[in-house]
């Protein structure tokens, strides 16, 4: 995670050179929840004099019922992570009716959005302990009242958007009631009263109300501030000014068409529970009891998003038809293959597949929200393409539904039927891309990953995991044979045997042991049994850089031939081309592929190190 | 440094962000009035002596404030006595 303090500083150089801060920084920006530091970055921005460059540029008047204060600082970081340059306009202290009435919102001109900051207070009666419930009814009634006819009387006079929110009760005033029925007809008030500011909205077009009310009881922050609202009329801490800043953050940024159109997800992991090369697809997580819950109503959720014109493409590494079969066959799947306007299963990078899915829906990449529970991907996808949204997915998937929806990428105003006619119309424009072809790789980000491939031979320490791998792998596994733990472990010591041992790490952090190799090691040939790599690590060049570690290790024996094995599998179709790749030839046998390694050697990407750890045990 | 001179730091530190003046400029005036000490200014001084500090000021005491050194005081003995309940 990008440090708040390089954030600041990136804001920093951006307003005194006078430009809008790149897409990186904004993304970033758009990744900090800590009040504190969002409020320093709008201050900080405040200072930001630019044309806006690609920002748009949106003017946001804030009336208040009470001291604004750090609201507008909120309200701008939050708006200029979402792709906005926001002019905003603060009216006075105490000229709320005055101005919602003329609706003088700024000294020059119309502005497009009218925040309205709230708090109890308005509603209630000055003193509000020496009323009962009935009377406290009335008045906050007939205060509503006032609102609704200030609000008709702003709209005479205005176009801009007006958005208010509901407001939550105070514990001091509910407390106050010590009948617990009268308490409970306060709150019932109360409700009637949000329910009425809510109404406004479907009133008047022009009114959007928010609702703070249910959004702070999603959030852990403390929402009243008692010390501040006494000594300076600052009911809200910066905490609820912040979730406040949120909510009205999406609307204007669904106002401004910066909302995203299109969900590119992942499967394993993420769409369902488990790796389907791995499992198979009757083995994935998905319905019943948790985990394969938190998947399907993530599919639930999807479903929905798509039933309102959110576009959904699937980017997925593995066997398209083992993932078809999935999406066909599996009883509890929500998203059928038709659901996707786009799929692309394949083992290309994903960032080339999102490219070409943003060219053949004719959709541009700021449009696009990224889905995947790998660092690794959404590592790639964040450094190359720093436009497109990338949600995480790793981590609890009880968290799923929520981190997809709470940003509120995909927001619009209204929808229409076109919105909602969208998933088909783009399925039927992309439906004539394929997307099983090879891009090709994404090598400046791959020299960036600083790869590292750890071999050694295999100590009783590794053959177990070893074992294990060999069991669980069915993708990248050359002919199907499992060595067991036993065989694994007699093979490791016998001296016409080896096996050897395959580890990886980059930037994101260690994979741990992801490969492995089971080698009759004869004094002319060496013959490769079998040779496995997880799938985690596939699509990066890993699994030459073995085998040039392997014809090495041939070469220093004395071998002066080795063979290698390839037998079709219903799953392992990815290695297929793997012997021919590293340079070998195919012999005249079936599946053999052979290379003379005193004479030959493979071609290993020059963006994996090669590490040997002295670990031979004979 | 001992613990005043680092609270005094802070304090300094944020009146300058704050108030847009050198840290020099504000010993050479240490009456708050002089600056730009409005509402405003004095309640960002506050969050920001709050959240930096990890503190509680009382506000009596701060509202009352007419000196940065009547500032370094109260924010002094908000620390001590936070320092003392955590013992």
């Amino acid at each position: 995670m990008t440090e708040i303090g390089a954030v600041l500083d990136a804001l920093r150089v951006a307003v005194d050179e006078g430009r809008a801060p790149g897409v990186d920084v904004r993304r970033d920006l758009a990744g900090i929840h800590d009040p504190t530091a969002l409020r320093t970055a709008g201050r900080l921005l405040a200072g930001l004099a630019t044309d806006g460059g690609e920002l748009r540029r949106v003017r946001v008047a804030v009336l208040a019922t009470c001291t604004i204060g750090s609201f507008e600082h909120l309200l701008r970081a939050s708006l200029v992570a979402a792709g906005a340059l926001p002019a905003i306009e603060p009216a006075d202290y105490g000229s709320f009716e005055v101005s919602l009435a003329s609706a003088s919102f700024a000294a020059d001109g119309d502005p497009d959005v009218v925040v309205c900051l709230m708090e109890e207070s308005y509603f209630l009666p000055s003193d509000p302990n020496g009323y009962d419930e009935t009377a406290m009814g009335g008045h906050v009634q007939a205060r509503l009242d006032d609102l609704h006819a200030l609000v008709k009387s702003s709209l005479r006079r205005t176009s801009a958007t007006v958005v208010l929110h509901t407001i939550p009760l105070p514990g001091a005033v509910r407390d106050s009631f010590i009948s617990v029925r009268a308490r409970a007809a306060v709150s019932r008030i109360w409700h009637q009263l949000n329910a009425g500011i809510l109404g406004l909205a479907e009133e008047h077009r022009q009114v959007v109300v928010v609702d703070l009310v249910s959004a702070l009881a999603d959030s852990a922050c403390e929402a009243r501030d008692d010390r501040l609202h006494r000594y300076a009329d600052l009911p809200y801490t910066d905490g609820a000014l912040l979730v406040l800043a949120n909510e009205v953050r999406r609307v204007v940024q669904a106002r401004l068409g910066l909302s995203r159109k299109v969900l590119a997800i992942d499967l394993d992991n993420t769409l369902w529970g488990g790796v389907i090369g791995e499992v198979g697809a009757h083995g994935v997580q998905l319905g019943g009891l948790y985990p394969g819950n938190c998947y399907l109503q993530l599919q639930r959720s999807v479903a929905h998003l798509r039933q309102q014109g959110v576009v959904l493409a699937l980017v997925s590494k593995n066997d398209p038809e083992l993932a078809e079969e999935a999406l066909t066959q599996h009883p509890d799947v929500v998203l059928r293959p038709d659901a996707f306007s786009v799929r692309a299963v394949n083992w290309s990078p994903k960032v080339d597949n999102l490219r070409r899915a943003a060219e053949s829906l004719s959709l541009s990449l700021p449009s696009f929200v990224f889905m995947d529970d790998s660092a690794f991907e959404r590592g790639h996808v964040s450094t190359e393409l720093p436009e497109v949204a990338v949600v995480d997915a790793s981590g609890d998937p009880a968290h799923l539904v929520r981190s997809l929806l709470r940003h509120g990428w995909f927001d619009v105003m209204e929808l229409t039927e076109t919105d909602r006619q969208r998933p088909t119309l783009y399925r039927t424009r992309a439906m004539r891309s394929d997307f099983s072809a090879n891009f090709g790789s994404s090598e400046e980000y791959l020299r960036a990953l600083g790869t590292a491939l750890q071999a050694q031979w295999a100590t009783p320490f590794t053959v177990a995991r070893v074992a294990q791998l060999a069991a669980r792998t069915n993708q990248f596994n050359l002919t199907a044979t499992v060595f067991d733990e036993a065989t694994t472990a007699a093979m490791s010591t016998d001296p016409d045997h080896r096996v050897a041992v395959f580890s990886v790490s980059d930037r994101f952090g260690d994979e741990g042991i992801v490969g492995a190799a089971w080698i009759e090691a004869g004094p002319r040939t060496w013959r490769v049994l079998n040779l496995v790599l997880s799938c985690r690590v596939l699509g990066r060049g890993v699994e030459l850089a073995m085998a040039d570690w392997i014809v090495t290790q041939a070469r220093v024996a004395g071998a002066v031939a080795i063979e290698g094995r390839y037998v079709r599998t219903r799953k392992n179709g990815v290695a297929s081309a793997f012997w021919t790749e590293a340079g070998f030839t195919p012999s005249g046998a079936d599946g053999v592929f052979t290379l003379a390694p005193g004479s030959a050697a493979v071609n290993t990407p020059d963006w994996i190190s090669t590490k040997e750890t002295e670990s031979h045990v004979t | 440094m001992s613990a005043q001179t680092s609270i005094e730091t802070t304090v300094m530190s944020i009146l300058s962000h704050v108030l847009n003046e050198s840290a020099a400029d504000l010993r050479a005036q240490p009456v708050l009035a002089a600056h730009e000490w409005d509402s405003l200014t004095s309640l960002e001084v506050l969050a920001q002596l709050e959240n930096q500090l990890y503190v509680s000021l009382d506000l009596r005491r701060y509202h009352a404030a007419r000196s940065i050194d009547d500032l370094v005081s109260l924010v002094g003995d908000a620390v001590a006595a936070k320092s003392a309940t955590a013992h």
